[in-house]
């Protein structure tokens, strides 16, 4: 409480103004906490409206910040938009990012990286073996788990990939909170189509130990569409996108339907055995051979000169992407010889052509698998780093003519910006249905189309519902019909595949009679088209002029 | 361009879809899959345009719970008593009370004012009553009360249809649940906390239960009666008078947050008396304890008889094995004895054989004196023979010629000749070992890796035990470093060789010490005679701390009379040195005191290597 005297000494000689200030000073102090608020509106306690959306890959993770209504990737504390998701056991501490890639050479023992491709897995999966015989840490099975033996000197210590990825989670955490300035919980993860419910359970619980709070985890390929707001302007529409992620490790092809701003998996397949870090292989091959036909030595036996070699290949493979030739320079490579050696663009394809092929090859059997042509790809959307190669992109496109080939966005940027859309969009929203894994809704089976006639007068089928569409759907066409007439009729036809439409696909007929003809002008239907979640359609069409209408309702054969 | 209907078409469905909807799996992802959702979980089949009336309607249904309920007795109101007035009912919120919205105070607010504004009626031509007389000032004065926070909350606080009443714990013996639910129920919009645990049922569980009377034993209520203050505060004259003011109000608050407290308290403490539940749980956990109580005695009682059970029956092995064993141990020294005694009698028997062979034979000589000879020698093979080269003799001399059996029987005495002869030679040679290792043990304590320890060795090590006293720290491989590093023969000795050798010169009897001492000194003059004649008024870089380096040696006599002297003079015998050194003739007083240092020192190095022997061995173990 204020003295009183203080009071009377401020309303006497000081000025009363103050004093009534002091007076509401004490006032608020009477005022109770907030709280006892009873059927008043619930003030959100002091939620910051930002999210962010991380995206752990098998070699680079990456953080995205959705504020303001933009999202945008965050770059580390040492100014890298990716921190390559390597984790380094030291003696007395823990290093994430580049500084423990770079520390490889010295510390590959104890030196943790591609931990995503045995998150969660068990030892006898195909995948964790593969990771377990090409990791340079020794990794175990303890109690039926794999955990990497980390030896410091000290003593040996067990760690498991959960906790390596809960490393790499607070790394991406800390950068984003530094970037925005203030604390930031909640988030949204991206997941491998792929990966299954256990390493999937396990990427979200090294996210939650991390201090996370996760709101979603979304699949990459939806992430990349979404990142392009793809479908996000207007609910209706169709289209099929394609989306081409070449990752460090390995390489994924995913055909996502967009029907009314909801995104469907049509086909998708998963290649472990081909990334980016096969282009880098490919190129330190090619720089030993070199520096065997220089000096005559054959540095391929030497561990560490390789690993030195390798994260030169790796710099020089970045700069070809955007320069025409790139110079490799490794110190002392091996027996105290300097390396130097230029590489072309057009030699670094030469080498990788084969591999190019690989790249290229999953596509046509994707498009194959669903019988698709490639026009029938609206849409072709590139991520991963190692889609930002000229040649793979030169590649895509030509299989591609017609097609908009979507790389606006850096390709390893893609996959975080579209969780931190979607982190926008969560955000803010209570009641989130978690279980979301398995949700299924019910779509249209057929195109609903009309026949018309176009100007040669030949018969031409317009799709007014296509198929796919999430139920309950309404759509609203207006059709038009030659003023000369005194009826129009709408022959309706439902199509379940691409085959060529006769009458036996034709359900039902609208006929609009007694319309006053015009002569220079054409009548407007308008026509609303109505699909409940059982299937039934209901069909309303009104002449825009007289305003005569007509209606069915179509049940399915039961 | 839609075709031309034919004259003879007309609307109609000419067959039914023949697809239904499909369930597919779709991506959680974008905005249009949030209002997707949302709209399926609220289960309006709809398309957008919808959704946006969906939204609307909503509010109005919010709206139609709003519904004003006019207060009859409004214009009778005195606006002078708006303290007494319930606020709600005036504002026609008199079914929602303490739930409305601050929305739909304001909305209820505005209604009235539409209705019942001075000026409004007055256009309509009703009679105004002057100033603050009018009831519309119970109407300003209902939402200037409900619209603020903390008087609305004060106000909530004495709401005049709550009802305070407390069921006594006879009106909830029967139907408990009944009577208690709807008071904790009503009571529960008091608490601070939200979420309040309901009473339950029957069927609650114990931890629930025990929550629920938690809470409320802890009921932290929000429920104040500042409503009720007797004086305005605001009404007072002078700053003296509105502190009094507070005072009295703060007083009765108080009292009345006291009493409110109380209520609760025995609210809770009715309900738990009354509580079957609680009878209930407390009954079992009795019956719990019990069993648990009976069940550890039936445990111990058992326990101990299967105890004493067992003891019994070990006692019982134990003597069994006793009896076994000293049973075959009997039976064992039986047999050994019969053996022994039968093989005894071989023995004899097969000697008598051969000696009444050799008779036979005439001990295989012609004269006399080497039969006896001969007889000797005999004597001599049935002394040492076997049993089983008896036998195989005596088969021989059965079975063959004179000749042949003399033979045989030369060859049988060289052979023990040469087994006598054998054991003499190793006897011999123990003898020697056993002088040679008492020289060793002499020489370096018998240790396995005893060296050759040279002269200079010696005085080196003297000196480095005497440079390193004991207690220095790791003292002896101190002095093991030193050895080794100034050392002229070059042999490395470890820390256990110089605490051997060291030991074994303290063993040494003072003549050989003197001795040792006396050629150190020779060696020291001679060098330093070395290095004086080459180097002129050198210094000597080293010191030199033999013992006794300038006094003659004592003797054994000498060391005796001192110890006596020693014992006879106890530590604080007045003038106890002079004393001694009288009694040892031929030393000074001087002397005495080094000579006991020296002897304290000794025994005192001699503990030192003990010790440190000891922990080496331990540390071995």
């Amino acid at each position: 409480m204020t003295n009183p005297s203080v009071i009377r000494y401020c309303e006497k000689i000081i000025c009363p103004l103050t004093a009534r200030v002091v007076f509401q000073l004490v006032a608020l102090n009477l005022v109770p906490s907030s709280d006892w608020c009873l059927g008043g509106e619930k003030n959100l306690p002091g939620t910051s409206m930002a999210a962010i959306g991380v995206h752990l890959g098998c070699t680079c993770a990456c953080v995205a910040v959705y504020k303001d209504g933009r999202a945008d990737v965050v770059a580390n504390d040492s100014g890298d938009r990716v921190t390559p998701a390597v984790v380094g056991y030291l003696e007395n501490e823990v290093i994430v990012g580049l500084a423990a890639k770079q520390s490889r050479v010295r510390n590959a023992a104890n030196t943790v990286d591609n931990v995503k491709q045995i998150l969660g897995r068990s030892c006898t999966d195909t995948q964790a073996q593969k990771h377990i015989s090409e990791s340079k840490c020794l990794v175990l099975e303890k109690g039926g788990k794999p955990k990497y033996e980390i030896d410091t000197g000290e003593a040996v210590k067990y760690v498991t990939p959960d906790e390596v990825a809960k490393l790499i989670f607070s790394k991406m955490k800390e950068t984003a909170q530094s970037a925005l300035g203030s604390d930031i919980n909640d988030v949204v993860i991206t997941v491998p189509f792929d990966f299954g419910e256990i390493p999937k359970r396990s990427l979200g619980e090294a996210a939650v130990a991390a201090g996370f709070n996760v709101l979603r985890m979304i699949h990459e390929p939806s992430a990349a569409l979404l990142a392009y707001g793809i479908g996000q302007d207007v609910p209706t529409g169709k289209s099929n996108v394609l989306v081409y992620k070449l990752g460090g490790t390995s390489l994924s092809v995913t055909l996502i339907e967009v029907n009314s701003g909801i995104y469907r998996v049509l086909a998708t397949s998963t290649y472990d055995n081909i990334g980016g870090i096969c282009f880098t292989e490919a190129l330190t091959d090619h720089l030993a051979s070199e520096f065997q036909r220089s000096y005559k030595q054959d540095i391929r036996g030497n561990a560490r000169a390789m690993m030195k070699l390798m994260n030169s290949a790796d710099v020089a493979k970045h700069s070809l992407s955007t320069l025409g030739s790139s110079n490799c320079f490794v110190d002392s490579l091996y027996d105290g010889i300097d390396f130097d050696c230029n590489v072309s663009r057009a030699r670094f394809e030469l080498i990788c052509s084969s591999l190019f092929n690989q790249c290229i090859e999953p596509i046509k059997k994707l498009l194959e698998q669903v019988e698709f042509k490639a026009n029938d790809v609206n849409q072709v959307v590139l991520c991963g780093g190692s889609a930002r190669i000229p040649k793979l992109q030169q590649l895509i496109k030509d299989l591609f003519p017609e097609v908009e080939l979507l790389s606006s966005i850096p390709p390893d940027e893609v996959i975080p910006i579209g969780a931190a859309i979607e982190a926008g969009i969560l955000l803010g929203k209570d009641n989130l249905s978690t279980d979301l894994d398995t949700l299924t809704i019910e779509c249209s089976a057929s195109d609903i189309l009309v026949k018309e006639l176009d100007d040669a007068g030949a018969n031409r089928f317009t799709v007014l519902l296509p198929s796919g569409t999430p139920l309950p759907a309404r759509r609203q066409h207006i059709l038009q019909a030659p003023g000369s007439f005194s009826s129009v009729c709408l022959e309706l036809y439902e199509s379940a595949g691409k085959s060529n439409i006769s009458t036996e696909y034709k359900f039902a007929q609208i006929v609009l009679k007694d319309l006053q003809t015009k002569a220079n002008d054409v009548h407007e239907i308008v026509t609303v088209l109505t699909m409940k979640r059982d299937g039934s359609l209901h069909v309303t069409c009104t002449d825009k002029d007289s305003g005569k209408s007509e209606m069915i309702t179509v049940d399915e054969t039961s | 361009m839609l075709i031309e209907a034919e004259p003879e078409h007309c609307t109609a469905v000419i067959k039914g879809l023949c697809a239904a909807s499909l369930l597919c799996q779709v991506e959680p992802v974008g905005r249009w899959f949030e209002a997707f959702i949302k709209r399926r979980n609220r289960s309006i089949s709809a398309s957008f345009q919808e959704l946006e009336d969906e939204k609307e309607s909503s509010e109005e249904s919010e709206d139609e719970e709003f519904q004003l309920e006019e207060f009859a007795l409004l214009k009778t109101l005195d606006p002078k008593d708006w303290k007494n007035q319930d606020h709600y009912e005036v504002l026609g919120l008199k079914n929602l009370r303490y739930r409305a919205t601050q929305k739909q105070i304001k909305a209820a607010h505005k209604a009235m004012v539409l209705k019942h504004h001075p000026d409004k009626r007055r256009a309509t031509g009703e009679q105004i009553a002057e100033g603050d007389n009018d009831y519309f000032t119970c109407i300003t004065k209902a939402n200037e009360i409900l619209s603020d926070p903390v008087k609305r909350r004060a106000f909530n606080s004495i709401d005049p249809t709550f009802d305070n009443s407390v069921p006594s714990k006879s009106e909830g013996k029967d139907n408990f649940f009944e009577v208690f639910s709807p008071v904790f129920e009503r009571n529960s919009r008091w608490s601070n906390k939200k979420n309040v645990p309901k009473l339950g049922d029957m069927n609650t569980s114990i931890e629930d239960v025990d929550g629920f009377y938690s809470f409320w034993y802890n009921f932290d209520s929000w429920r104040e009666f500042s409503y009720l203050d007797e004086e305005e505060k605001e009404k007072a004259e002078c700053r003296d008078e509105r502190r009094w003011i507070e005072k009295q109000n703060r007083a009765a608050r108080a009292q009345r947050k006291k009493e409110e407290m109380n209520r609760i308290r025995t609210l809770v403490d009715n309900a738990y008396n009354s509580d079957p539940r609680i009878k209930k749980f407390k009954e079992e956990e009795k019956a719990r304890k019990e069993a648990e109580k009976k069940a550890k005695a039936d445990a111990r009682r058992k326990e101990q008889e299967e105890k004493e059970r067992q003891r019994q029956a070990e006692l019982e092995a134990v003597r069994l094995a006793k009896e076994k064993e000293e049973e075959e141990a009997r039976q064992q020294a039986l047999l050994l004895k019969k053996e022994k005694e039968i093989q005894k009698k071989a023995i004899k028997k097969e000697r008598q054989r051969l000696r009444a062979t050799c008779k036979n034979w005439n001990y295989f000589a012609e004269n006399e004196v080497e039969s006896f000879k001969m007889m000797e020698e005999i004597e001599k093979l049935c002394d040492r023979l076997e049993l089983t080269s008896f036998q195989s003799l005596n088969e021989t001399l059965s079975v063959s010629t004179k000749e042949e059996g003399k033979s045989a029987v030369e060859k049988q005495i060289q052979e023990v000749n040469a087994q006598i002869k054998r054991e003499k030679e190793q006897e011999e040679a123990r003898m020697r070992q056993a002088t040679r290792a008492g020289e060793n043990s002499g020489m370096g304590g018998g240790g396995s890796s005893s060296r050759s320890w040279s002269e200079d060795d010696l005085q080196l090590l003297i000196k480095a035990v005497n440079l390193f006293p004991a207690g220095t720290n790791a003292r002896w491989e101190v002095i093991a470093n030193y050895m080794n590093l100034h050392s002229s023969s070059g042999i490395k000795r470890t820390a256990k060789d110089v605490i051997n050798k060291a030991k074994s010169l303290q063993k040494l009897d003072p003549q050989q010490k003197d001795d040792i001492n006396k050629k150190a000194f020779d060696k020291f003059k001679k060098e330093h005679k070395a290095v004086s004649t080459s180097v002129d008024n050198a210094v000597p870089s080293e010191r030199f701390e033999g013992p006794g380096g300038d006094t003659t040696p004592w003797t054994t006599e000498e060391q005796k009379l001192l110890e006596q002297a020693l014992k006879t003079y106890p530590v604080n015998s007045p003038e106890r040195w002079e004393k001694i050194a009288e009694a040892v003739p031929g030393r000074s007083k001087k002397d005495c005191m080094k000579r006991y240092k020296e002897l304290v020192e000794m025994v005192k190095a001699k503990k030192a290597a003990q010790e440190q022997v000891l922990n080496a061995s331990k540390t071995k173990k």
